[in-house]
This record gives structure tokens, sequence and C-alpha cells, in this order.
């Protein structure tokens, strides 16, 4: 067997980057915009060329993050529709309950066992999901107040913008959090989990953060002996219920 | 900066000068000078009512000065020739001016031998521009503060809008039906502003250009912002902040700040109340501001459509009464925030903690 499985395909990765690199400039563009008035924003304005250019980068930049969010629920709906994906995202009883673990309470010491994905990251993906849905909704309502209003009433274009700013600074603080607490700073990541850049997993992490799936793997490849779980990506087009993926086929790797 | 130290040398010569023809006309008397001698001495031709000298474009100047044509005056104290620095003999020099105005430009620069903070102001004024490009109608500090009789030019305060009235006509009737200029001169109203309030006596920039735009605001939060003023008419200060908190406040604080002027001028305070015709905002008054919010939305707006302009909320801060939907969304992060952020901190503590206790 391998020394590593294939977590994330090539266009899951590409997604991650993006939406990375986005959210970084799309943060310095609004919170300069949203705290105009403190000086550490105000400098932050003058350094990035002025009000009106930092307004035109950060619409830009909205825009194609909402193309990504639309391309990523789209492609997750369409993969789970055609049964090419198995919904490993959905928050299940068992993500409750492991998130107020006996572990936590120290009733247990073993921590709590997990599949695909573990409560944080289902926890930070569907806060993503409902936080960009939000996010893009009133920040097209800002772009285009007056095709919004033509339809609308005119008290949603604050409102939206009262929407909008909160949203994007709950966003940021969950980032600078639990994002960068999980992916850099816990002890199991420190100091930097690069699975979603390689796209790789190794096999000792695997079967200590991912225990259940691995362990579904192990039975899928004791049915199958010839098939090696998932360290080929054209492995299990057949098998859903293999996927380690979120929303689709791993791709391959690189 | 350069020219300073050549103008001061040039008073000292002006007034040297000015002491020398005293001195002459005094008969060599030296030490201190005897005014009214020297007054006087002007007098014993310019007190005859007959003198005058005809201009070039034809028109009779009278010389004559009365012996009280300083006596009410802030400057009762000063001779003749203070001003009139250039008389050093008699006979006089030979003199020609084509007209009256011509003559009253020639000597304003007279004032700043004492004045000179006022005349160094008047260098960044439109009305100094104006004047340096040739125009003759430029007023000159004459025009303002009276010649001989000069007394203090705001007593009364009304006096400020008619000394500028007598150009600026239009607008000073605007501004006396505004709801600034009513209370000034219906009812003696001294917190109000008049026309140098905002434009400034002396160093009077131009209201067309973007930086004086960009300025509006502050401009008028001089006063509108102003608590211990403002609670005087029940009037609230939260108009400034809450126009500064939306889309148009912000950028034109930012704009205001930056050395790249916009293309476009983002709305301030002028656009929506008027500038000289400001009305009262009293239930007549928001009726009419109102009314007519759509037309001055699309003056930048061309498209706007009817729901448009209730998308500014107005100067009040989102309450329960006030803009509640605005007010909820705020009410829901206020709780969402701390709760979310704190949550996930707290997952963090407790997972480091654990951890470290599993070693």
């Amino acid at each position: 067997m391998s020394e590593y499985v294939v977590r994330f395909s090539l266009r899951e990765r590409i997604e991650h980057s993006l939406v990375g690199v986005l959210f970084v400039v799309l943060a310095a563009t609004g919170l300069s915009q949203e705290y105009f008035s403190m000086s550490w924003a105000a400098w932050m304005l003058g350094a990035m060329g002025g009000i009106d250019r930092v307004r035109w980068v950060h619409r830009y930049c909205g825009l194609v993050f909402s193309v990504v969010v639309a391309e990523h629920l789209f492609t997750a709906f369409w993969n789970m529709s055609t049964g090419r994906a198995r919904p490993s995202m959905v928050p299940t009883r068992k993500d409750f309950e492991d998130a107020v673990t006996r572990y936590y309470l120290r009733l247990s010491d073993q921590p709590a066992r997990f599949d695909s994905f573990d409560y944080r990251q289902k926890f930070e993906y569907w806060g993503m999901v409902f936080g960009s849905l939000v996010i893009v909704v009133t920040g097209l309502m800002l772009y285009f107040p007056l095709l919004t209003t033509r339809f609308l009433p005119g008290q949603l274009i604050p409102a939206a913008l009262m929407a909008h700013g909160k949203e994007g600074l709950l966003a940021f603080l969950v980032v600078i959090t639990w994002h960068l607490y999980n992916a850099h700073f816990s002890p199991e990541a420190f100091p930097f989990d690069a699975s979603i850049f390689t796209g790789k997993l190794s096999r000792e992490r695997m079967e200590k953060e991912h225990p259940l799936e691995y362990e579904r793997m192990l039975a899928a490849s004791e049915d199958k002996p010839e098939d090696k779980p998932q360290d080929k990506p054209e492995d299990t087009p057949e098998k859903p219920e293999a996927s380690l993926s979120a929303t689709e086929q791993p791709g391959p790797p690189g | 900066m350069g020219r300073r130290p050549f103008i001061l040398i040039g008073l000292f010569v002006l007034i040297a000068v000015a002491g020398g023809g005293m001195a002459s006309g005094q008969g060599g008397a030296s030490a201190g000078r005897d005014l009214s001698l020297s007054n006087d001495a002007c007098l014993a031709c310019h007190g005859d009512p007959s003198a005058s000298v005809t201009l070039g474009d034809g028109t009779t100047l009278s010389l004559y000065v009365g012996t009280k044509a300083l006596a009410g005056s802030v400057h009762a104290g000063l001779a003749c020739t203070d001003c009139h620095n250039d008389i050093t003999t008699v006979p006089h020099p030979t003199r020609t001016f084509p007209n009256r105005r011509a003559l009253s430009i020639a000597y304003y620069q007279v004032c700043k031998q004492c004045h000179f903070d006022e005349y160094s102001r008047l260098l960044d004024g439109m009305h100094y521009a104006a004047l340096a490009k040739g125009n003759q109608n430029a007023p000159t500090c004459v025009d303002c503060h009276g010649s001989h009789a000069i007394s203090l030019p705001a007593v009364p305060r009304t006096r400020i809008s008619e000394s500028c009235a007598q150009c600026h006509g239009r607008i000073a009737a605007q501004y006396s039906k505004s709801v600034h200029g009513k209370a000034l001169i219906q009812h003696g109203n001294s917190d109000v502003p008049v026309c140098t309030d905002c434009h400034h006596a002396h160093d009077n920039f131009n209201p067309r250009s973007a930086s004086w735009h960009l300025d509006i605001p502050q401009l008028c939060a001089g006063c509108h912002g102003n608590q211990q003023m403002m609670a005087k008419y029940g009037i609230s200060t939260e108009v400034l902040t809450t126009y500064v908190n939306d889309f148009h406040g912000m950028t034109a604080s930012l704009e205001r700040s930056e050395k790249v002027r916009p293309r476009t001028l983002t709305a301030t305070c002028t656009d929506c109340h008027g500038v000289h015709d400001i009305e009262p905002v009293d239930s007549a008054g928001l009726v009419a501001i109102k009314a007519r919010l759509l037309t001055t939305c699309r003056r930048c707006h061309p498209t706007a459509g009817p729901n448009f302009p209730s998308a500014w909320i107005g100067h009040y801060e989102p309450s329960l009464r006030h803009s509640p939907l605005v007010y909820a969304v705020k009410l829901f992060y206020l709780v969402l925030i701390p709760f979310m952020v704190g949550g996930l901190v707290l997952q963090i503590m407790l997972h480091l903690w654990r951890a470290v206790a599993n070693r």
C-alpha cells in the first residue's frame, strides 16, 4: 500500500488557493473600508491607492469570488445528484456529539474518531457556505443599488451594507482564529497542514485523523485486493462510497 | 517666502519717506508728530469743498475731505500721510488715473503696512486672483471696509452680508430668505453663519472647486457638530456622523485627504439641503426635501427609481423606530459575532488543553 492517500482533487486545490488569495485581498480592501475612520484603515486605503481604486479592486475580486462560490455549489450538487460523490460534508448527529466530546469534558482520554471530515472542518465549511451566500448576495446589492431598488425597498441597501460589513468581519475573525489554528497552530497540524495544497495526506495521519474513513478504505481494498485504496486517482470512479473528497472523485495529483 | 524681506524693506522705505515728508511738511520738527498740525496742513487745501480734479475718463473727483472724515473711524488717531504715504511734497507730484476705480486699486496696498496678516490671506483668495488678472471690479480693502469712515466690519453682524451684497446681490437675497439669513436678519441670532463664516473674509477660496466641495461636511460640522450650540435649537449633532458613516460621507471624508482629485464629486450636505437657500428641516421642510429627493438623486444617478432615495435612511442612527431592518441586522451580528468567535476560541483552548494533558 502506498504511503499516502489522495484527499483533494486538482479542482479542489485550485479552488482553495483561489479563495485564499481572494479572501486576503477582499479582507484587506473590505475591512479597511468598513473601518475607514480608524487611522490604520486610512493608512491601508492610502497604501492601496486610494478609496476609488480599493472599491474597484474589492468589486472585481468579489465578482470572481461569487463565480467560485457558484461553481463550487453547482459542482457539489451535480456530483452528489449523479452519485459521483458521497455527502461527506453533511453534518450528522455524530458531529454535534464530537464537538462536545467526553474527551473535552475530561470524561474520556480518547479523542473522538472522525470520518472524512471532522466537525471542525464541517463547521468551517458550512460557515463558509452560508457566509459566502450572505456576502455575495449583499455585495451584489451594494454593487448594483439602482437595479436592486427597482424591485426591492430602499432600506435593504443600508441593511445589506450592515450585513456585508459584519459578515466580513465575522469571516475574518473565524479565519484568523479557527482556520489558522486548525491548519497551522494545532498540535496535529503545526506548523503547516499542506494537504490542501499537495492534495495528499500521509497514511499515518489518515489513520489518526480520519480513522472511520480509513477503516472503510481498508475494508474496500480487502474486498477488491487488486485495488489499492486511493493512492491512484483513477482507482474508484465506480465506487462513490470510497471517495475521499467532499464533493467529487479525486483528480490527478499535481 | 522670498518676497517677504523685500516687502518689509519696501515698507521701511515707505515709512521713512512718509516720515520724511511729514517732517518737511511740518517745517523740520524732528521729535514726535503733531497729527493735528499735519492733518490741518492737508485740510488747508482738502477742507475746501470745491477742490476737485478731472480723471482720465472725464469724470470729476472731489478732493474734499471734511474735518470730520476720520472722526468716527477706527483710524481716528492716524495722520492723512500714514495712508497717503506717497504724498511727500506740496504741491503733490502729478499723478494720472484713468478713472476713480484705478485710483482705489492703486491705493489698496497701503493697508498692508499695518494689516499685513489680512493682506497675505487676501493673496490666497479669489478676489485677489481676479484683481491680479486685471479685473477692475474685483474688490479691494476699501470696498468692504470703507476708506475714511472705517468702522468695525462685522458690527452689526448683518453688515457683512450687506458688504457682499454690493456685488453678490442675488445670492444675498437668497441667503436672507434661508433659515440662516432669516434668523440673523429677523431675529438678530448671532449663532447663524454669515457669508464670511463659510467663505472667509480675505482668503475666500473657489467654492466651485473639488476641494471646497469635499470640505463642505466639515464646514457645516463647525456648527452642526457643536453639541452645545445645537442643543439650543433641538438639532441633533448626529447629522454629521450619520452622513459620514454612509457611502457618500465616507467617500467625501476619504477623498478630501487624498492628493488625486476624484473624477466625480460625491454628494455632500449642500446637494440635498441647498447652499444659500437652506431651508429649516422642520416637518414642512422635511416634506419639501423628500419631495425633491428623487430629482436630487437623479442629478448623479439618472436611472434611479422611486425606491432609490429611501436607501438613504436619513440622519438617524438605526433604531426600532428608524430603519428597524438595519437595526435588526446590526443586533443580529452584535450577538452572533461574540457568540461564534467566543465559542471557537473556547474550543481551541479545550483542544490545546487536552492535547497538552494527553502527552
